[in-house]
């Protein structure tokens, strides 16, 4: 299991376009993917989930992989935040 | 079982006085006496305390943290004492750091005392009602404050009154099962997020979060607002959680009870939930079987177990040592060959 912490950079936030992204790559990986935020942990394959994070610009966000793919899982996802989404 | 793994077990550390306030004032009225401070106090426990006996001086075991209540008995006990032994009284009592101080019964606190809270900065409420109401009202509103939570990712539908949550991996179908049970009739509580809370022993209660509601994603058609195109009908807010199907793809390999007897559970929260691997592939109907699971359910609860029955008839047979094989289960209409 593969575990890092994230931050979003971007204005916006994690709205619905990158929420639709991210659910987008994580499931092109066999790997389960998990997203910790506070209190919550959500399926990071689930559109509906993502969007509950609702998590605004500087919030810090904790992506978990785990599968046999985990390590470009990870690799991909992460970089994507860490772009800010492509909206920088 | 392996899909609460990735979930969380959580639990409230603290709540703020001012959260408190405004949520009891909801819930029963109370009233702020005192200036509006120390509402940043934090509450961390979910006992209160009646302090009559650390007002009479006995301060061993002295539960300060906890929610202080003011009724008749500290009231009129106060009433009796000289004024000089009453301050020394609230000053040893406020040397603790006390998180917040109600009067019930409509008693209120004395000139002395709001000016001691004011000083240490401890909020003080009243409440027209009685101390056993209040009691009952803050009992049940700190005990869910703090009650032991988890997310779960399902589908928590009310089938027949049944609450069935259904667990899988993603994409394995639970929305689109959840979908075909509202279709039918059945009310959804929610999708994706279950937010799991123990009440009290042996009772867990799911709900869903206040930003999806009853919103949920089929692969293909993608967001869909169920209460919006269903009715309100077709929706609940909360449901007990009491039978758990986990749908898995269908594998040869994997033993399937067959039946029924030997019965699975799984420990949510220190909860005991009936739990159904329901092995999955195509042509097999899914939300026909998840009613059939709600009903069974009831069948039990009403004291009825159909592998059981059947076990019993078995085992009557069998002592019988019955000679002849006549099987069929009609003999008394021989002769009707519709």
């Amino acid at each position: 299991m593969i575990q890092k912490e994230v931050k979003i950079i971007n204005r916006a936030g994690l709205h619905t376009r990158p929420a639709a992204i991210i659910v987008k790559l994580a499931s092109k990986f066999n790997s389960e993917f998990y997203i910790y935020q506070n209190d919550l942990s959500i399926n990071g394959k689930s559109i509906i989930g993502v969007m509950t994070l609702c998590a605004e610009q500087g919030s810090k966000l904790t992506l978990s992989f785990e599968g046999e793919d985990e390590e470009e899982a990870c690799n991909e996802i992460s970089a994507y935040f860490e772009r800010g989404f492509d909206e920088l | 079982m392996n899909f609460l793994e990735k979930s969380k077990e959580i639990r409230k550390e603290f709540i703020e006085v001012g959260y408190f306030f405004e949520s009891c004032n909801k819930l029963f009225n109370i009233e702020l006496v005192a200036e509006n401070k120390g509402f940043k106090k934090k509450i961390t426990q979910n006992a209160i305390h009646r302090p009559g006996l650390a007002l009479a001086g006995y301060l061993d075991l002295f539960t300060y943290n906890r929610v202080q209540i003011f009724g008749n008995t500290e009231a009129s006990y106060l009433k009796k004492l000289s004024s000089t032994k009453r301050i020394k009284s609230y000053e040893k009592f406020f040397s603790f750091d006390i998180p917040c101080v109600i009067f019930t019964n409509g008693n209120e606190p004395d000139s002395d005392f709001k000016k001691l809270a004011k000083k240490h900065n401890v909020s003080v409420f009243k409440s027209k009602y009685s101390t056993t109401k209040v009691v009952y009202y803050l009992g049940d509103f700190l005990d869910d404050q703090f009650a032991n939570q988890m997310t779960i990712h399902g589908s928590l539908v009310d089938v027949y009154g049944v609450g069935i949550l259904f667990v899988g991996r993603s994409g394995i179908g639970k929305s689109e099962i959840a979908l075909d049970l509202v279709e039918r009739g059945h009310r959804l509580v929610a999708d994706d997020i279950i937010l799991a809370t123990r009440k009290g022993e042996g009772i867990l209660m799911g709900s869903g979060t206040s930003l999806i509601r009853h919103f949920m994603e089929i692969r293909g058609l993608g967001l869909l607002n169920v209460e919006k195109i269903f009715g309100v009908r077709s929706i609940r807010f909360q449901k007990r959680i009491e039978v758990i199907v986990v749908l898995e793809e269908w594998n040869p390999k994997t033993e399937y009870t067959r039946t029924g007897l030997d019965s699975i559970h799984t420990n949510i929260l220190g909860v005991d939930i009936k739990t159904v691997r329901l092995p999955i592939f195509p042509g097999k109907n899914i939300t026909v079987i998840s009613e059939v699971i709600a009903l069974n359910y009831l069948l039990q609860h009403y004291g009825y177990d159909a592998a059981k029955d059947m076990q019993e008839r078995v085992e009557k047979g069998i002592s019988k040592k019955r000679k002849s094989r006549d099987n069929r289960v009609i003999t008394y209409f021989e002769h009707d060959f519709e």
